[in-house]
This record gives C-alpha cells, structure tokens and sequence, in this order.
C-alpha cells in the first residue's frame, strides 16, 4: 500500500570477511523511532475520544513501541497534544516542552490544537494553535481524530525520525507534515502496514545476510 | 408541595418576592437584592421548604436593559423540588450581598461569577479572580468586554 516509505534495507556486508556493516545513524533513528515515550497532554474531549481509545485495547497504542505513556516530561520524548490550549495553559505547556529530554517530538492532534479551531474567533482565552507555543512536527487534523488517524500519525512521525536525524547535526529539526489518511484507506490497512514495518525493522536475518558472502575458499 | 403552596409559602416567608413572569421550566421568584440572604436563609432554615443545596449560581448580561440578573438554582432533596431565585441588579453598580454565609459553596460560586462578569459581592470574604490570571482586565462574559487579542469573524 505504501502509506510509509520503507528504509532501504540497512544492512551491507563487506567481501572478503565475516563483517556486516550498519549506520550507525541508522541505528538510533531506528530505535527511536521504535521506543516513542509519549507524555499525554489531555485538556479536552481529543484526549478521551482519540488519545485514551488508541491506547485503549482495540487500537492498542502499545503494539507500535509508543506504549509506556509517561505523566514525567522527564521522562517522555514524544508529546501528544489532545485539546484546546488557554492562554493560563500555555506557559505550562512550555515548561513541560523545555524538560522534556532531547530529542523530543510533538504531535498536535485535533482542531483546537492546530488551531484553535471552533474557538478560533470571538475567543477571549483560547490559543490559535499549539505552534504559537512550542514547535510542532505532525499535525493530525479531525475533530476529534479517529484513533486511526493518531495511528497514522504515529506513523508518519517514525518515519520522519528515519529519514531525518543524523547525529552528526543534532537539533536539525523537519519540516512540520500534515498527516491526512488517504482517501480510502480503513484502520486494517494502517494496522497491517505498521506490523508488517515493525516486522521488517525488527528482523535481520543475518543466515542470509552472511549467506551471500563469498566466502574465500580455504578458510 | 405543589407550585402554587410553594410561592404562598415563600410570600408568606418574605413580602418582597414575588414569583417571577418569565417562562420557566421550574418555579422561579424574583427578589430585591436588600431582601436576598433574608430570602435564602428562610429558604433554608423552613422546615417546609428546606432547600439546603446550591445547586448553581450564575448571572446573566442583559446589556440592552441595563441590568445583572442574578441566578441561584436551589434544590430541596426531601422534597425534591427545584426553585430559581432571581435578583436583578443594575449594570452600572452591580454590588449584591454574598449568600456564602448560608452555602459556604457561594464563596467558588461568587468569585467566579465575578471574574467572568464583574458583578461585586457585598462582606464577600476572599472575592479574588478564580479562573483567570490575577492581573487581568476586564471581565470577559460581559456583552459589552473587547481586548487585543480577540478575533472578529471576517465579513
């Protein structure tokens, strides 16, 4: 289906000896991206509706590595934004962004969170948008999002950590995404597409990585 | 109790209110605010009626007619009965005595009443903002509250 590109397979192996070789790049980017800590930040009805139903049994948050969902901003490296943000909140939020432990990520979830939404005008107290406060890598648009959509952007969060970071130039952040479920694409499909991802991440098969080596002869 | 044995009681109770002519769906008086806590403590203190429970109290902006109404839903649980008091203020001086020495629960109930409307609770002991921060101007459920940092729909 494709939803998420997959990494080129990141595994080479050099001729002549038993060595496999990796990026080490690779290898962070690749279990953060599997071992999202995420710190709920649940001010509204987004956090029941979507962000407690996808951690819930059904969806099951915790089949995708973002599974110990932290009350600590210590201890979280991944804050889910679900609900709308008040003036008297946001320096809150922002002392909750600055200890939270490099790298972070934010994903802002629902209408108010992206922008305010219904209460973008005639507001007294409401914030157009958590990125007035702190920076936001994927927006999940709905109001509320279906858990799905959460899934989804989960999704295109891990992938953004894959392709992105090098630990050559920490802090160089992406560029925000908007992450929209394509038009008939169903929660089977998402669920399908993470498990078959996680599977091709988390298995190397290094018999048949070792396998295509040529070995020399008389060893 | 039925309505109209409730209102004979009332008026019997204090002369001073009268049942109110707005459409309801419970009873409602309307009371001057001199003769409110009077009002309310034998609202309470009646073996007949006893409404010991605030259930809320709010007040609304009628910015055409000048006026604060104050609204305080009372609710009597051995005779199950609903009961709205009404008191009107003028919205230049909007100063009403507090009833928190009846229902210490007025106390929440009247700062936020103040800090979304401006309306003063006369021997009120700690009328503070509740909900907003210490140092805001204004009070924002008014008809008639502007600031800076709200947006107006485009025409």
């Amino acid at each position: 289906m494709g939803l998420v590109k997959k990494e080129e397979y990141a595994f080479d192996t050099m001729p002549g000896v038993d060595v496999v070789l990796t990026k080490i790049d690779y290898v962070v980017n690749w279990a953060r991206s599997n071992s999202l800590w995420p710190l709920t930040f649940g001010t509204s009805c987004c956090a029941i509706e979507m962000l407690m139903a996808t951690g819930g049994p059904r969806h099951d948050l915790a089949r995708f590595g973002a599974e110990v969902t932290r009350p600590s901003p210590r201890q979280a490296d991944l804050l889910i934004l679900a609900g709308t943000i008040v003036k008297r909140m946001a320096p809150r939020l922002r002392t909750l962004y600055d200890q939270m432990a490099e790298p972070r990520y934010v994903i802002a979830t629902g209408a108010c969170t992206i922008s305010g939404g219904p209460f973008l005008y005639h507001s007294y107290s409401t914030i157009r948008g958590a990125d007035e406060i702190i920076p936001v890598d994927v927006y999940v648009p709905g109001c509320p999002p279906r858990p799905e959509s959460l899934l989804h952007g989960l999704l295109t969060l891990q992938k953004l950590i894959k392709e992105g970071q090098t630990i050559r130039k920490p802090g160089v952040r992406h560029k925000p995404v908007i992450s929209e479920i394509p038009e008939g694409v169903s929660r089977e499909d998402i669920t399908a597409e993470m498990v078959e991802l996680l599977e091709h991440d988390s298995v190397v098969n290094i018999e048949e990585t070792l396998g295509n080596l040529e070995r020399p002869t008389g060893i | 109790m039925t309505t109209e044995e409730l209102f004979q009681v009332i008026t019997e109770l204090e002369p001073s209110a009268k049942q109110s002519e707005k459409t309801s769906d419970r009873p409602t008086v309307e009371v001057p605010p001199e003769a409110l806590v009077a009002l309310m403590q034998k609202l309470r203190d009646d073996p007949r009626l006893s409404f010991n429970m605030l259930l809320a109290h709010t007040a609304v902006d009628w910015l055409e007619e000048r006026l604060f109404e104050m609204v305080y839903q009372l609710y009597s649980p051995q005779n199950q009965q609903y009961l709205a008091v009404l008191v009107y203020v003028p919205r230049n001086n909007p100063v009403v005595p507090t009833i928190s020495s009846i229902w210490r629960i007025a106390e929440f109930q009247e700062r936020e009443v103040y800090d979304l409307l401006g309306v003063l609770y006369d021997e009120h002991p700690d009328l503070r903002r509740l909900f907003l921060e210490d140092d805001w101007t204004g009070f924002p459920l008014r008809k008639s509250y502007q600031d800076d940092f709200i947006l107006e729909r485009p025409k």
